[in-house]
């Protein structure tokens, strides 16, 4: 699961908390699958994507990314990313045991092209 | 009559297109406007900023034995409960400031809060305790000066990073000034019931992109919250 990461399209992080006692920045994992849920709200919003794993049992990604009100300033919507999507995330860890949180994602469609707002 | 009301009508006009300041309006700087607190304008905050290894607070015991129990997962801010100064200040979102003769307001993109700054000499009531507490400034030379006390205990009062509180005899002072285009503060922060000493830093906005009007931030708890069960328990 754990992968080399090229930086690509850095999704932004709001500066609501610090994310390493969230987050392991040494690590990272990829998830590729299909959205579930998109919740573009303050103070950061959340991505959902199941995506198999490597035993091939479904997880279910919690995905944080950046506040609302910043990413709308970049030209995100709640529509830029829609449910049904499939989508490659790759990002650091959560930490806590039994948990499939990630964060500072990069997000990607399936032929590698970065997700971007549309304007 | 109507020679009344129209005298009456150009007095207004007058006064509603020249404020009266207190103080003269050559005594009072040009600080309204929507302003740019974000990464375009100054480092991102975090555990080492705006508190840096050279400003970082000396605490007394008292800070230090709360620093050492502090638990991340108990921060008010997971439950959508607004930070103060002076963490609400250095956070990167947008501001506005609005200035009246007999006051200037701050409003807050973050945690959609407003500060309104009290310029007509009033003094605190004693038991006037608030989240953003009471603040009274006035203008001296080009810069306007912020004097902010009667806050309520804030268990991360300090900044949102390293667990440091705030009680109510926490007195936030700040200077604010235009150098160029930006808007700059220097803020100091007194609290002798965690710090050892007066803790301060200077920093700056630029210009809102022409137009921007502040949103809503509206913070939903469930979001709010949601990543905390990311921690490992700091108490099992």
């Amino acid at each position: 699961m754990a992968v080399a990461v090229a930086a690509i399209a850095w999704v932004p992080v709001g500066a609501h908390h610090a994310s390493a006692p969230f987050y392991d920045g040494t690590k990272s994992v990829e998830a590729d699958g299909v959205v579930t849920r998109f919740v573009f709200r303050n103070p950061h919003s959340f991505l959902y994507v199941d995506a198999e794993g490597d035993d091939g049992e479904m997880i279910a990604w919690e995905i944080e990314m950046g506040a609302a009100v910043m990413m709308s300033r970049r030209g995100w919507t709640p529509d830029t990313i829609k449910v049904g999507d499939r989508i490659k995330v790759v990002g650091q860890p959560s930490r806590a045991p039994g948990t499939f949180g990630m964060c500072c994602a990069e997000l990607t469609q399936p032929g590698g092209d970065p997700i971007r707002p549309a304007n | 009559m109507l020679l009344t009301r129209t005298c009456f009508s150009a007095l207004l006009a007058v006064a509603v297109a020249a404020p009266i300041f207190a103080q003269g309006p050559d005594a009072v700087p040009e600080l309204s406007g929507v302003w740019d607190g974000g990464p375009r304008a100054r480092p991102v905050n975090g555990p080492n900023m705006p508190w840096t290894s050279e400003n970082f607070p000396v605490l007394n015991e008292r800070g230090l034995a709360f620093q050492e129990v502090f638990d991340e997962a108990i921060s008010p801010k997971y439950d959508c409960v607004p930070s103060t100064p002076p963490a609400l200040v250095y956070d990167p979102y947008m501001m506005e400031v609005v200035q009246w003769p007999d006051r200037v307001l701050f409003r807050y993109e973050k945690d959609d809060q407003l500060r309104t700054i009290w310029l007509d000499g009033r003094e605190p009531n004693p038991m006037d305790y608030s989240l953003q507490g009471v603040s009274v400034g006035h203008y001296e030379g080009n810069e306007l000066h912020v004097t902010t006390t009667h806050f309520t205990f804030d268990v991360t009062g300090f900044d949102d990073y390293n667990g440091i509180p705030s009680s109510q005899l926490k007195k936030v002072t700040e200077r604010y000034w235009r150098e160029g285009n930006q808007l700059k503060l220097t803020l100091t922060v007194e609290d002798e019931m965690f710090l050892r000493e007066p803790a301060s830093f200077t920093t700056q906005w630029d210009p809102g992109a022409e137009g921007y009007k502040l949103q809503s931030y509206a913070c939903d708890p469930e979001e709010a919250r949601r990543p905390v069960k990311f921690l490992i328990p700091k108490y099992q």
